[in-house]
């Protein structure tokens, strides 16, 4: 059951562009989607959820134009399980849907007022709507994770024997740890024999976590979003599941790393939301060692306190010099700077930038340090001075 | 490495319920959370973070390094001297000195670190596995002459041969150490190996087991869980989440995940994480994102009409808690994602009435107009754009259907 084949192949379904910008507050302007969707093409994300024509208007003409920019990757727009809602999606230009209904108990009937009997038809009109139009389509089951599982199979097998393209499992609310994806994941797939998707959300910090549980259970595509942006705490990051499945579970999927940097730069000014600088894989002090330990250790070997080398996210490494900082990283910041100090001398030099970081609260610029080293000199020139006398 | 029996096993256990009263939370902010590149408490936010830690509920202050010296060592007996009800704990190096400056601080337990792995102790210590285990010996043998909790911290203990951990956590646990933490160094465990690893170490050695968990891969959440659920009994966290790198284990989130994923209430009190994470995040200089999980002010607030009008009839449908609990509140806001219900609901909150004919052409307006803007509108906006709606109303409509005509 559990696959070690290196050459398993994960499907990537990128939803920046439709999940992502209905994060509360988050517009992208026209040039941006069309710029992010090709640079997910370009960087070899296969599939990319670009929009929910029902919107508007102006969000269907958005849609037009990405699918007419030539790009490579399969394109799906996203739409509750409405019949009359496929026509819109067709009318785009576009091959394939993302059916979404939700599928619990309390979702059924406090967002549709009805029950589970309402929920097959809708679902089974909605299909024949998107056959119809010769859309190909993802069943999206909302809530999936507080449904009762003999309706979910119910619906599994719904999908199965009208030949949806996948099946969505959605934990809406972050309901599940890694263990229960695992088992539920696991308990689907020992029923039913259908392609699985899993949608994390990240309310307790497990979006990447659940999302490999579920690889490992055997789901074969997982929904991603650049920088993790989506309602709420977000979904799944791309760069995160990315790295992942290559460091973790041994499954590379040819995707572009190097430019993850770049992409998440240009996510975070779309978006208006910065990327921290401790965001895992691309923030920017990923790479960046202040303590004496780390920066050692770093100094030493980078294997010692770096699963891979920072290139590989389009990040650099820095040393930084602050209250945390010892001698040999003081040795080594001026070695870089063309000046060879003694062991005496970083000691006291470190001593006085360390009182100097927690004076700033902050770690020195490389030009402070330098203000550092000749104030030393200088007291010291002082010193032998008036020792000479 | 991932046989189908160990794996069975993980699944079986992720039913197994936790028994509450032998978790504790064992907080790093102070220590690995300013040890973070960039990042300096002033000694008067070290012993307020301590204040709030103790306060809210935590059961172990890791207070900071005292073989630092000057500064750090006033911060740390500053903090000593509060009385607080947790235990404060001192980080140490395997080394007599710095246990001594420990002593000296006052601290009741200390932690005594070292690296565990052979790339450590071949490319950063410079060192052999015997050279490690002497010095746990010589430091733990020093620090129980002097009564102190003892933990034992295996570093990059995830990078280890695991004959090698284990031989590592006997020593301890015969030199009468009280724990060892579990460092995930560099973030590189999954769940189902932090809980295969952690569970061999507490099954054959018999040691309270603590996980310290990184965030670089996005896991240390989902490791200190399934280092809990292996029999893990101390977590280690930083507020927000800070620490090297990518940082550590956020504590709210753990807090909260056990909580409602697991069914285990440690009795923190929770609703005071907002001014906890505020006060870390400018005090640390590291803002909280607006989706932070647990803590992030965009958490709470709707903008996209499924989720917000089914949210304002039963909020259980996309909430597992409310925002009271957390110290957060819940608000609408209407933007592109918005439709009728979201806007009628609004305006009704902004005390205006609108018509379900009108609010369906009203939403059109304003979605154009947040796709201009790039954002979701202001109440302001919104009024001000209702107002002129109202106005100009069946001019609207004309003009729209002409454009459709055409």
């Amino acid at each position: 059951m559990i696959i070690e084949d290196k050459e398993r192949k994960i499907n990537i379904i990128d939803t920046t562009l439709r999940n992502g910008e209905q994060t509360a507050g988050v517009v992208f302007s026209k040039h941006e989607k069309i710029r992010m969707a090709k640079m997910l093409d370009e960087i070899g994300i296969p599939e990319i959820e670009i929009g929910t024509p029902s919107i508007g208007q102006s969000e269907r003409e958005i849609i037009k134009e990405i699918v007419a920019s030539g790009i490579r990757g399969k394109l799906f727009t996203y739409t509750e399980a409405i019949p009359d809602n496929i026509k819109l999606a067709a009318e785009c230009g576009i091959k394939n849907i993302i059916i979404n209904i939700s599928t619990s108990d309390l979702h059924i009937k406090v967002k549709y007022g009805q029950n589970k009997t309402w929920v097959l038809n809708q679902l089974k009109e909605t299909i024949a709507a998107a056959k119809h139009y010769g859309l190909d389509f993802i069943i999206s089951a909302e809530d999936a994770t507080r449904t009762d599982l003999e309706f979910l199979l119910k619906l599994l097998h719904l999908a199965q024997k009208k030949e949806a393209y996948r099946f969505r499992i959605c934990d809406t609310v972050s309901r599940l740890d890694p263990f229960r994806t695992f088992l539920l994941i696991n308990t689907i797939l020992s029923t039913v024999d259908f392609p699985i998707e899993v949608y994390n959300h990240n309310d307790f910090g497990m979006a990447t976590a659940n999302a490999m549980a579920a690889v490992r259970a055997g789901a074969v595509s997982l929904v991603t979003s650049i920088n993790g942006i989506g309602e709420g705490t977000g979904n799944a990051a791309l760069e995160e599941i990315v790295m992942a499945l290559k460091y973790l579970e041994n499954i590379e999927l040819g995707v572009t790393t190097s430019r993850f940097r770049e992409i998440a730069e240009y996510v975070a000014k779309a978006s208006a939301r910065a990327v921290p600088v401790w965001k895992a894989i691309v923030g920017t002090n990923v790479f960046a060692h202040e303590s004496g330990i780390h920066a050692d250790g770093v100094l030493k070997n980078p294997i010692n306190y770096e699963v891979f080398e920072p290139g590989e996210v389009g990040l650099t490494r820095q040393i930084v010099v602050g209250k945390h900082s010892g001698s040999h990283t003081i040795l080594h910041k001026f070695k870089e700077f063309g000046i060879d100090l003694t062991m005496n001398e970083a000691n006291d030099i470190l001593a006085m930038s360390r009182s100097m970081s927690v004076d700033l609260k902050r770690p020195l610029f490389d030009k402070e340090l330098m203000y550092v080293y000749k104030d030393y000199k200088d007291s010291h020139k002082k010193t032998a001075h008036l020792s000479a006398e | 490495m991932r046989g189908l029996d160990v794996l069975t096993e993980f699944s079986m256990k992720a039913g197994q319920k936790i028994e509450p009263k032998k978790i504790k939370i064992d907080d790093t902010t102070l220590r690995d959370g300013e040890q973070t590149a960039g990042v300096v408490f002033a000694n008067d936010e070290k012993v307020h973070i301590a204040k709030m830690l103790d306060k809210v509920g935590v059961h172990q202050i890791e207070a900071g390094i005292p073989a630092m010296g000057g500064d750090e060592k006033d911060a740390i007996k500053a903090i000593v001297a509060l009385n607080l009800n947790c235990s404060i704990l001192g980080w140490n190096r395997a080394v007599i000195s710095d246990i001594d400056d420990s002593i000296e601080c006052g601290v009741d337990a200390i932690a005594i670190s070292i690296s565990a792995s052979d790339i450590h102790i071949e490319h950063k210590l410079r060192k052999s596995r015997e050279w490690v285990l002497d010095s746990v010996k010589t430091s733990v043998e020093h620090a129980k002459k002097h009564n102190l909790y003892v933990s034992v911290n295996a570093e990059d203990a995830s990078r280890a041969d695991m004959e090698f951990l284990l031989q590592f956590a006997r020593t301890a646990r015969d030199l009468g150490a009280d724990r060892m933490r579990y460092c995930d160094t560099l973030g590189i465990l999954d769940p189902f190996e932090t809980f295969m690893r952690v569970k061999t170490i507490i099954d054959i050695v018999g040691i309270d087991v603590e996980m310290h968990t990184h965030n670089d891969f996005g896991m240390a959440i989902a490791n200190a869980i399934a280092g809990v659920k292996a029999g893990a009994t101390y977590i280690n966290t930083t507020i927000n989440g800070l620490g090297e790198r990518a940082g550590n284990a956020a504590f709210e989130e753990f807090v909260m995940a056990l909580k409602y994923l697991e069914n285990v209430d440690l009795g923190i009190d929770t609703r005071l994480f907002r001014d906890i994470s505020e006060y870390v995040a400018i005090a640390s200089g590291r803002f909280i994102p607006t989706w932070k999980p647990i803590v992030g002010a965009n958490l709470f607030v709707y903008e996209s009409e499924i989720r917000a009008s089914t949210t304002l009839i039963d909020p259980s449908t996309f909430e597992l808690f409310g925002p009271e609990d957390v110290g957060l509140e819940r608000k609408l806001i209407v933007g592109k994602s918005s439709g009728v219900h979201t806007l009628t609901s609004k305006l009704e909150s902004l005390g205006h009435k609108i018509e379900q004919s009108q609010a369906a052409e009203l939403v059109e307006i304003i979605r154009d107009k947040a796709l201009s803007l790039k954002r979701a509108l202001f109440d302001s906006e919104i009024i001000d754009t209702f107002n002129s709606f109202k106005a100009a109303g069946p001019i609207y409509a004309d003009s729209k259907n002409k454009g459709v005509d055409k």
